[in-house]
């Protein structure tokens, strides 16, 4: 039975037909939900990926093998790389064809996708925006569970006030600046006849490293559709003149260990980072920090600030994931969204002078301590023994 | 009036402030607001300084503008030291509380087509806020707006002949590498300025305008009642049914602690003074580290 709003629709990311991890994490956590939503509703709504680029036929069966019903793939050389004005009009003209949902399902009353996924990075995080500015619905950012719940709701404007039941409504949780609090946001019609309007697409973007991918089964089938896009020259006006792979100023991935610190350097701020970082090169660590370093919430000299108070060095759910072999944290309270970053990693130490944080739950060895007195002492220590390791080498 | 170059308007919010010793978090952890003062947002600041190069570079004239509050216009007076702007936007009315990203963009929408100078040719915003932390509103609000989105800028330059932008874009793609973008694009397009990008000044002309409009920018800050215009919803002309709450398509249905995770490690307890304590834990890390076993 065809309805207005039908659909999971998951706008996919790769760079130049390798798919970045996100794009598999969405359609693993996409195809979760729509199976418990068919099974509940007795419906047969789809998962449909949407891949736009040159080439990107190519990337369609692998799509269906990690969880896709159906592929909407856009395929020019205009789409090579992702610019987000011709994306944005591709991607909403591609949500609200009807003739393109009836290829995979019955569309006779399809009017635009039931829900929508984009990643939360500097592509999707944009990209999102402005497809729901041209979709004219709700959208959620940074999302980290989502649950699809018929809900009763009492709202001064949505319902005027009046008990109403919202149907097969999206719950979209996101973690909070602090890391502390999850806010459901929902995306619902204004029922409230003053005001009606419906909103849908209920859409969010979702932050990377989140969700599991779904097993790669090769014997998955699904519909490969086609879209042709056309453009004119207003959609064309960003010309990419250049594009250069660089390495991060902050590399993670290549270092065995990695020191962090977060507010508890706060007593002393430049001394702090000046022994963390000197904690860093004795185990050849890069350095990480938690969230609210990143806000600059100290006075510190610019060199450090813009060093290490950055948003790149940040661990954590609005970060980076880290898996070293050794990782310490240092003067960190260990909320969830920075124990989410760092939980993969081999041998936790934490340093920190209250037994109740948190980070207690998450580490190996909890030194209770200040930092400002701990760090000296484990250096000692470590300066003793490198001799020692240098000459087993 | 003056003939300008260039018509530049920055989007800015007030934000709570993080700095330590401003903020103020309550014993579970979050926010405690009433304790905590509000300022420029940090990548407020970066916009504001991406328009203050516009103004030092090319004579740009500046607009900031906000909505929020009567005492946002707090935050119009810090981006006005910062990129001497020749005029603040105040968007306050009681019915564009509690707006989402889309209520919001459509306020600043209707705002920013009410510039004394004209038609804007760049609109800065920040990369997102501290408190929100979306960063939709600007790439919403642009949309709107009609103009060429250009996210995560760390540089850029205008060619005023042409009027054309040239730009630099940060693009980090997640578990695999970064990539550094240069784009061109026509007059006008709106600009999320990156975290890291910083303004420089190369010639000893830019140098001298800079510290002229430095200058300026302190007196201007002064007085910036009188560069303070207050918009409310019937003035920009809004649909109240776009703005505000009822604008709004999102609503936060719960606030809820994320609850603490099972205990994922057993960890063993050391004292921070206990010596013989941390010998064996600086030998652990090495053993971790080279796969060795130091007696």
């Amino acid at each position: 039975m065809s309805e207005k709003y039908q659909h999971l629709y998951v706008v996919i990311e790769h760079d130049d037909g390798k798919l970045v991890p996100v794009s598999l994490e969405m359609l693993g956590e996409a195809r979760r939900l729509m199976d418990g939503f068919n099974k509940k509703y007795k419906a047969d709504e789809k998962v449909v990926a949407v891949v736009l680029g040159y080439n990107a036929k190519k990337m369609c069966d692998e799509l269906i093998f990690f969880g896709a019903d159906a592929v909407i793939y856009a395929d020019s050389p205009e789409l090579l790389h992702s610019r987000n004005l011709v994306d944005t009009k591709v991607v909403s003209s591609i949500a609200k064809d009807r003739e393109l949902a009836g290829k995979f399902a019955d569309a006779s009353q399809f009017i635009k996708p039931r829900y929508m996924f984009f990643a939360a990075d500097s592509i999707g995080r944009h990209l999102s925006s402005t497809v729901l500015a041209e979709l004219e619905s709700g959208l959620a950012s940074d999302i980290n569970k989502l649950v699809v719940e018929d809900l009763e709701i009492r709202h001064e404007h949505k319902t005027k006030g009046q008990a109403m039941k919202y149907e097969k409504t999206l719950e979209m949780y996101r973690p909070d600046f602090s890391g502390f609090l999850w806010t459901t946001i929902l995306c619902l019609d204004n029922r409230n006849p003053a005001i009606a309007r419906e909103y849908h697409p209920q859409a969010c973007s979702i932050i990377p490293g989140v969700f599991a991918p779904i097993e790669c089964d090769t014997s998955r089938r699904g519909i490969v559709v086609d879209y042709q896009p056309t453009f004119d020259e207003r959609d064309l006006r960003v010309k990419i003149i250049d594009r250069k792979i660089v390495k991060s100023a902050v590399d993670f991935d290549s270092h065995k260990a990695i020191v962090s610190f977060g507010r508890g350097v706060k007593d002393a701020p430049e001394q702090n980072i000046r022994l963390v970082t000197e904690l860093g090169e004795q185990l050849e660590a890069e350095i990480g920090i938690s969230l609210p370093i990143s806000k600059k919430p100290f006075t510190v000299g610019e060199s450090i600030s813009n060093l290490y108070m950055i948003p790149d060095r940040v661990i954590g759910t609005s970060g980076r994931k880290v898996e070293p072999l050794l990782y310490v944290a240092a003067g960190i309270s260990g909320a969830m969204q920075h124990i989410a970053g760092m939980k993969e990693s081999g041998f936790v130490v934490a340093i920190n002078p209250d037994e109740n944080s948190p980070i207690k739950d998450e580490c190996d060895v909890f030194i209770k301590g200040r930092m400002e007195e701990v760090i000296p002492l484990l250096l000692e220590e470590l300066r003793k023994q490198k001799p020692a390791i240098e000459v087993k080498k | 009036m003056t003939e300008h170059t260039l018509n530049v308007a920055v989007i800015v919010k007030l934000e709570p402030d993080f700095t330590e010793g401003n903020v103020s978090y309550n014993s579970d952890g979050t926010l405690n607001r009433a304790e905590t003062k509000s300022i420029l947002g940090p990548h407020s600041a970066v916009a504001s300084n991406a328009a203050f190069y516009a103004k030092v570079r090319y004579g740009a004239r500046v607009a900031v503008t906000t909505m929020g509050p009567p005492i946002a216009e707090q935050a119009l007076q810090q981006a006005q030291l910062l990129c001497n702007a020749e005029e603040l936007h105040l968007y306050s009315d009681r019915i564009f509380a509690g707006a989402d990203t889309l209520a919001t963009a459509e306020v600043l929408k209707q705002g920013i087509s009410k510039l004394d100078g004209g038609k804007a040719d760049i609109v800065f915003s920040g990369h997102r806020a501290s408190d929100g932390e979306t960063g939709q509103t600007g790439p919403q609000t642009a949309w709107k707006l009609g103009f060429t989105f250009l996210g995560n800028v760390i540089h850029y330059d205008i060619d005023l002949r042409n009027r054309t932008v040239r730009a630099k874009r940060l693009i980090s793609l997640q578990g695999f590498y970064d990539v550094v973008e240069e784009v061109e694009a026509p007059l006008p397009v709106f600009i999320a300025i990156d975290p890291s990008y910083k303004a420089s000044f190369h010639t000893v002309s830019q140098r001298l305008a800079f510290e002229k409009y430095q200058k300026e920018a302190k007196g201007r800050a002064q007085n910036y009642k009188q560069y303070l215009k207050v918009f409310n919803a019937q003035q920009l002309g809004a649909d109240p049914k776009l703005v505000g709450l009822p604008g709004s398509p999102t609503i936060v249905y719960k606030v809820e602690r994320i609850p603490k995770a099972k205990a994922s490690r057993k960890a063993d307890v050391i004292d921070g003074s206990d010596r013989e304590a941390l010998r064996k834990v600086a030998s652990k890390m090495y053993e971790v580290l080279e796969g060795m076993v130091i007696k």
